[in-house]
């Protein structure tokens, strides 16, 4: 209790007089996914560099984020990991986020993150084939659906003639191999996991990012815009400690000082990271990748009235 | 003796079950990375217990656990006695709690998010908002079931109304409340875990949900058998605490052995 009272006192402190910052660290409550993404912020918090900015991180995961983003309106988290696409949702709804960082983003080429797979021998290996079956995404209107429906139609689908079905991710490889679905898009390590485990009856059919929108943006920090009006250099010393942790795993990749800090958060099995193809870890968010996304979802059935994306980029992430 | 033995039958079927499913994953019936055997199931279980990340997992869980069944059970007494007792305050509360009572509690846990935050706060509300219904249906059924000849006596003997209350209305009732408490420690372990599942990095919920994530199904599987035993040990542990406590009752036979 009294250590309780003694962070909120700090906290208090810390966000009315930065001079006495030396003795009291602020807290924030960061909502995240346990996937590869968020590894720079594991690293910033292992490697101390929150710590260096006095900062306190408190992360909260949440499978799949859905109380993230409601989590930060509510005043619940102070920093949401969220996937672009929905989060844009959230803003043409009048939802106040601002991007504070980037978080990740798919490469040049393949590998990739996301992955499309079907069953081997079914004969499915474009969005045409698709058409009338059955397509699993995790959620309905997030940035796994988006891509896939933009591979269906890049490879000569009709999206609306193909059935999505929302699966979470550890279900997809058994619904798939199982005959409940005809073809799912994937997000590492699944893509991994589902080839090492059924790689005899499921194959990889597309990369649906590098096909679509090759290094487009996936994933960003995002904060409410009156938290950062009343208190810009919380988030100042936040991102500056999450993108030296960026820089870190950028330094790392493919190495194993990475995997082995993935492997400890996520509990995702090393040995299964080795073969697992990882995101970029972008510490910016760009007008270009912001206005890309938001034509994408126009042309996808998730268009309408969304601000100029410069006004959504905060000064910590315009790098 | 006949007992034991039916006893024993029971066991045998769960080892037969186990047996089954050790076989299954083991000869390829269900070829799925997602259906390990028993054996690994229960190394991975052992192994966790061992580095303490479970024991500490399943103490928070229990926790919170007891601290909504207090909580809910309290209130579910409490407001049992004035419906049985003081028509008018049933007559006030009782659409209101028919309207609330069919509602599935994990479907208010978002909402619930919103005001109590995610920690401990709205885990032991869950919980509690789970326990509230079963004990107060059941505390008012008991009171009415209170013999008249009982109430009689004390009336007779000028006991007032609140002694009443609690010395020959609460006691008298007190199997119908116990009834509705084992029902409710059953939901309250199924209502905790959920709860840990939505949000938050607490207890035995968030494990599960986190092995999930991870792909590791043995971990998986452990979770779900230790739950399993989890509620078999309270329910077992209820039933010897009923026993000592309303001892009377089952002397008088109205119940049949459980």
């Amino acid at each position: 209790m009294s250590i309780t009272r003694r962070i909120a006192l700090g906290t208090t402190v810390g966000l009315a007089a930065p001079a006495v910052l030396a003795q009291a660290p602020t807290r924030l409550r960061v909502s995240v996914i346990p996937v590869l993404d968020v590894a720079p912020l594991h690293a910033a918090i292992r490697e101390g560099y929150f710590t260096a900015e006095n900062i306190e991180i408190d992360t909260s995961t949440t499978a799949g984020g859905a109380t993230g983003l409601p989590g930060l309106v509510a005043g619940q988290f102070r920093v949401v990991f969220s996937n672009c696409v929905s989060i844009m949702l959230g803003i043409r709804e009048g939802l106040d986020f601002r991007f504070i960082s980037g978080a990740a983003g798919s490469g040049p080429q393949p590998p990739d993150s996301m992955a499309v797979l079907a069953r081997k021998g079914s004969g499915i290996t474009s969005g045409r084939d698709l058409e009338g079956k059955r397509m699993a995404s995790n959620t309905r209107n997030n940035i796994v659906w988006l891509r896939g429906m933009a591979w269906v139609d890049k490879t000569g689908g009709d999206w609306r003639r193909v059935t999505t079905v929302e699966v979470p991710f550890p279900q997809m490889a058994d619904a798939l191999a199982g005959g409940q679905i005809d073809a799912a898009v994937f997000s590492e390590p699944f893509v991994a996991a589902a080839l090492q485990t059924h790689g005899d009856r499921l194959e990889r059919i597309a990369w649906p990012i590098n096909e679509t929108a090759p290094g487009s943006t996936i994933a960003q920090y995002v904060a409410m815009a009156d938290d950062l009006a009343r208190n810009p250099e919380v988030f100042d010393r936040f991102a500056r400690a999450l993108h030296r942790g960026a820089d870190w795993a950028n330094a790392r990749r493919g190495d194993n000082a990475l995997l082995e800090l993935v492997a400890g958060f996520s509990r995702v099995p090393i040995e299964r990271l080795r073969l697992a193809a990882f995101t970029t870890y972008p510490k910016g968010v760009s007008v270009g990748e912001l206005t890309e996304v938001i034509a994408t979802m126009t042309r996808f059935g998730l268009g309408g009235r969304y601000p100029a994306p410069a006004t959504l980029i905060h000064r910590t992430a315009a790098v | 003796m006949i007992g034991q033995l039916r006893n024993a039958s029971g066991i045998g079927l769960v080892l037969g079950l186990l047996l089954l499913w050790e076989a299954s994953a083991r000869l390829g019936w269900v070829a799925s990375p997602n259906w390990p055997p028993v054996s690994a199931v229960l190394a991975a279980l052992l192994r966790d217990v061992m580095t303490g990340e479970i024991p500490t997992l399943v103490g928070g869980t229990l926790w919170r656990m007891a601290a909504g069944l207090f909580a809910g059970g309290l209130a579910g007494v409490v407001v049992g006695l004035g419906f049985a007792l003081l028509p008018f305050v049933a007559r006030l509360f009782a659409p209101v709690v028919e309207l609330l009572r069919p509602i599935p509690v994990p479907a208010v846990i978002p909402p619930l998010v919103l005001f109590l935050g995610l920690d401990n706060t709205m885990k032991v509300t869950v919980v509690a908002l789970t326990v509230f219904f079963p004990v107060l249906t059941n505390t008012v059924q008991g009171v009415r079931a209170v013999e008249a000849d009982a109430l009689a006596m004390g009336r007779t003997f000028g006991i007032g109304a609140l002694r009443r209350v609690v010395f020959i209305v609460l006691p008298a009732s007190l199997p119908y409340i116990l009834a509705g408490f084992r029902v409710a420690l059953a939901l309250a372990l199924v209502v905790t875990v959920v709860a840990e599942m939505i949000a938050g990095e607490q207890g035995v919920g968030h494990y599960l949900v986190m092995m999930q994530f991870a792909g590791r199904a043995e971990e998986i599987y452990a979770t779900v058998l230790l739950l399993g035993v989890l509620g078999y040990a309270l329910n077992r542990a209820f039933l010897l605490v009923e026993r000592r406590m309303i001892h009377w009752w089952f002397a008088l036979g109205r119940q049949s052995a459980a």
